[in-house]
């Protein structure tokens, strides 16, 4: 039997109902009293000097209440790596010049979103276009054009990691491989597009925002930076989201404009980007050209690994500078690298900013380091599932200066792997192929570029008199469930049921500071401030319960099934009601309050604890066509304790669903500087028919910093998802590819060439 | 054992190739202003990297061994 009552159970998430009934709302739903409505004026051109804007046309339209332009906002610029001030380089609206396709000039509010857009129309800007870079490889030349003026070569930001002797080992190596990449970009296409509602109150200076966001926090923070406000005076409230995938994390100009026209009109104003600005002038997964290079053993034990990585990093930083970090970091992931030198580039382009989606630089890294160790394997004769399992890291291994993992479950994955594939893809059809690649990822990233003094989460529980609770965290619910965690959390802490909590979600005015929903962090962060706030009530009603029983300190009380009692005669205790009660009014009526707050502390640089896993891909080729037909996924995955079964399989295929897309269809095409297909009509995502069957292995280990040992359940399975595909696509018709998005027509054009070029597997 | 301190602000290596990484990795112009000052170009050693090899943080570690040793 279970030690836990709630955690390790499945549950219907706690806002489901809301959800599947159309009740739950959305910023994108929201409509307040006088509420006016902003669009954006936004430039044509990738690089251009604004020399004029004349407004007064539009300001003449009837129904217009605000148009505002660079001169009409406070001059602050903005951006998450506040810790480095030069990379908080976002203006709310360009002052100067513009530095892609979509870059805001200027502003309107409107009684309606017809006159609001109509309105935006009649602004006149005079550019002066200037020369654009589009490439990253081309804008760190010399002669190239200069995205930000203090930027030399366009390098916005670099990474140098480095441990052990890799030139020796390079040396000592009996296989040396290199191969070079070019992965392509994804966008997170939220159901909900980026959608704020922000309302000033000129009496008291204070502003209100509402916003479908990864992080209130961020946005409180980011908003003070660009409206030059104390960030106490700027409350930010985080609806029900409908998805963010990475996207939501910055301050984007749909909240702070809305700020600006609120404090200039003094309505509320709401601002919703369309689809087409959605897929074009938000952020998306950092393209790269990736460089990698191994050097093996005979035994394909690995020496030695160096990567060299230049990012597409487009007009301002985001969170691409952690992007470059994570992808040299993740490279080295799941297996030990005694040698290791990486150095990252990031560049400035003159297109939409590039930053973190799901999976946050582990996806394209692993998609060139798991495809090149099966080549490596393919070389010296190696079964790839071997190769994985010789350089496995294992519980307590640590790489010099930068990480350390405790708990480690890739092992007792790879057996089961192996186990299920031999019973299950014994027999393969013709053209089709089995592929496999391993995967690891943070459960939270130990980053503080926004510079916060707080603690990354803090919680606080309040107890009334009747035992209902009152649960208030500022982690962000973005359709990924934490609020289900949150709650199941405090209710095995306090031993009671979900029905005896109301959960207050995400609004920084009534909650302690939480860092937001990015690099999987929640449910461990969060996780632990609740576990914490809700051990401060705990223990107090155990005293109490400890008081009426008259036992001394050795004997340990529990606080389950809405009882306290004694842990070795459960029928010696109290309904947790009555010892509620009796903890109020004896204590002279003091409120039955807990909080709890956690930061990773002497865990590396990278993160408190790590998932791991394995995943095998069966696909069919079609040789006439070059259809890729993925028949079905087996993924074994060690994500600690599992919190909400439900919730963390969930995970597992959205992920699955948004490797595959990586891997097969979706991307951002664009052509100078402008984007090709920003819509779901040429934007081609995975559908839920077109999902293979999925078995999924839960192979969970414990980990000590995680709350019960919970680690991430998020976002890992996105990365090998692709190179496992990518791998099998090779095993089926003998065909590898160096970059990701494997549509019809380019497996097609490598079959024919390599029939044209005769017998043999391809390139290995 | 031999101390570098960076000549820009108050960190301390006992190795030169660990300040240079240091040193690369501050995008500030005093210590991009301080490689102008012996010849270097900050954009330069950074772009050396780009191929497989350590030749921009050797070249600027070697200038650092030089320059920036306190004490043994």
């Amino acid at each position: 039997m279970s030690e836990y009552s709630i955690i390790g159970k499945p549950t219907t998430n706690v806002d489901g109902v809301a959800k599947v009934t159309g009740e739950a709302v959305y910023t994108f739903d929201m409509t307040l009293p006088n509420m006016l409505y902003g669009k954006l004026l936004r430039s044509p051109h990738p690089h251009a000097r604004i020399v004029s804007i004349d407004t007064s046309e539009a300001e003449k339209l009837p129904g217009v209440k605000a148009v505002i332009t660079g001169k009409d906002t406070p001059g602050g610029k903005y951006g998450l790596w506040r810790r480095f001030r030069e990379l908080a380089d976002q203006e709310i609206l360009a002052t100067t010049k513009v530095r892609f396709i979509g870059d805001p000039v200027a502003a309107v509010a409107a009684i309606s979103e017809d006159i609001a857009e109509k309105a935006v129309d009649l602004i006149n800007v005079e550019y002066e276009l200037l020369p654009a870079v589009f490439e990253p490889l081309e804008a760190i030349k010399d002669d190239a054009p200069l995205v930000h003026d203090d930027f030399e070569n366009n390098i916005n930001a670099t990474r140098h990691i480095e441990w052990g002797n890799v030139d020796e080992a390079f040396k000592k190596a009996d296989y040396v491989r290199e191969d070079r990449f070019n992965l392509l970009t994804q966008h997170p296409a939220p159901m909900e597009v980026h959608s704020s509602i922000a309302s000033y109150d000129k009496g008291s200076g204070r502003l209100t925002v509402w916003s479908s966001t990864q992080s209130p926090y961020f946005l409180q923070l980011g908003l003070a930076d660009a409206l030059k406000m104390r960030e106490g005076n700027i409350r930010v409230i985080k609806p029900h989201v409908g998805g963010g995938f990475g996207g939501k994390n910055s301050t984007m100009p749909d909240s702070v404009n809305a700020a600006v026209l609120s404090m200039k009109t003094g309505r509320p104003v709401k601002i919703v980007f369309n689809r087409e600005e959605e897929f074009s002038t938000t952020e998306h997964r950092t393209p790269m050209h990736l460089s990698i290079k191994i050097g093996l053993k005979k035994d394909g034990t690995l020496l030695a690994k160096e990567v060299k990585i230049i990012t597409d990093g487009g007009a301002y930083t985001g969170l691409g500078a952690t992007t470059l970090y994570l992808a040299g970091t993740w490279i080295t992931f799941p297996y030990k690298t005694p040698n290791y030198r990486y150095d990252g580039f990031r560049t400035y382009t003159n297109k939409m900013w590039a930053s973190s989606v799901r999976g946050f630089g582990a996806v394209s890294a692993l998609y060139a380091s798991e495809t090149q160790i099966d080549r490596a394997a393919h070389d010296l004769g190696i079964d790839p599932i071997e190769i994985r399992r010789k350089n496995a890291m294992t519980p307590g291994y640590e790489a010099p200066g930068q990480y350390k993992v405790e708990s480690c479950g890739l092992l007792p994955c790879i057996d089961k792997i192996e186990q299920r594939v031999k019973e299950k893809w014994a027999r393969l059809d013709k053209d089709e192929g089995i592929g496999f690649a391993a995967f690891a990822y943070m459960s939270g990233g130990i980053f503080n570029w926004i510079d916060t003094p707080y603690a990354f989460s803090g919680a606080m529980v309040k107890v009334n008199i009747d035992g209902t609770v009152d649960l208030f965290t500022q982690a962000s619910d973005i359709g990924q469930g934490t609020n289900t965690v949150s709650v199941m959390i405090c209710a095995e802490e306090l031993g009671i049921g979900i029905d005896d909590i109301r959960l207050h979600p995400a609004d920084t005015a009534t909650t302690l500071a939480d860092l937001g929903a990015w690099g999987s962090r929640e449910t461990l962060m969060n996780g632990n401030a609740i576990k914490a706030a809700a051990d401060e009530v705990r223990d107090k009603l155990l005293d109490v319960a400890r008081m009426k029983l008259g036992e001394n300190i050795v004997y340990d009380l529990d606080a389950k099934d809405k009882r306290i009692y004694l842990a070795l005669r459960p029928e010696r205790g109290f309904s947790y009601y009555d010892i509620v009660k009796d903890a109020i009014k004896e204590n002279d009526g003091e409120p039955l309050v807990g909080i709890g707050h956690y930061t990773p502390h002497r865990k590396g640089m990278v993160s408190p604890a790590y998932a791991m896993g394995i995943m095998g891909v069966r696909a069919k080729v079609d040789r006439e066509t070059g259809q890729v037909e993925v028949k079905d996924v087996i993924v074994a995955h060690d994500c600690g304790q599992i919190i909400n079964p439900l919730g963390a399989r969930g995970q597992v295929e959205g992920s699955i669903q948004m490797g595959l897309g990586f891997g097969l269809c979706e991307d951002l095409p664009s052509e100078n500087g402008m984007i090709l297909n920003p819509s779901f009509v040429d934007y081609k995502l995975i559908r839920t028919r077109e999902m293979p069957q999925i078995e999924l292995f839960d192979v969970p280990t414990y980990d000590p910093e995680g709350p019960y040992g919970a680690k991430e359940s998020a976002e890992a399975t996105t990365a090998p998802t692709a190179p496992a595909l990518a791998n099998a696509i090779y095993n089926a018709v003998g065909v590898e590819f160096d970059s990701n998005v494997l549509r019809l027509e380019k497996v097609l054009k490598a079959i024919r060439e390599k029939e044209e070029k005769g017998k043999g597997k391809g390139r290995r | 054992m031999a101390n570098y301190h960076c000549p820009c602000c108050r960190k301390i290596s006992s190795d030169p190739h660990d300040l240079a990484r240091h040193f690369l990795g501050q995008t500030d112009s005093k210590h991009k202003d301080w490689l102008k000052t012996k010849g270097l170009s900050y954009a330069k050693l950074i772009t050396s990297q780009v191929e497989f090899g350590n030749k921009g943080y050797d070249t600027l570690a070697e200038v650092l061994e030089k320059e920036t040793k306190v004490k043994d």
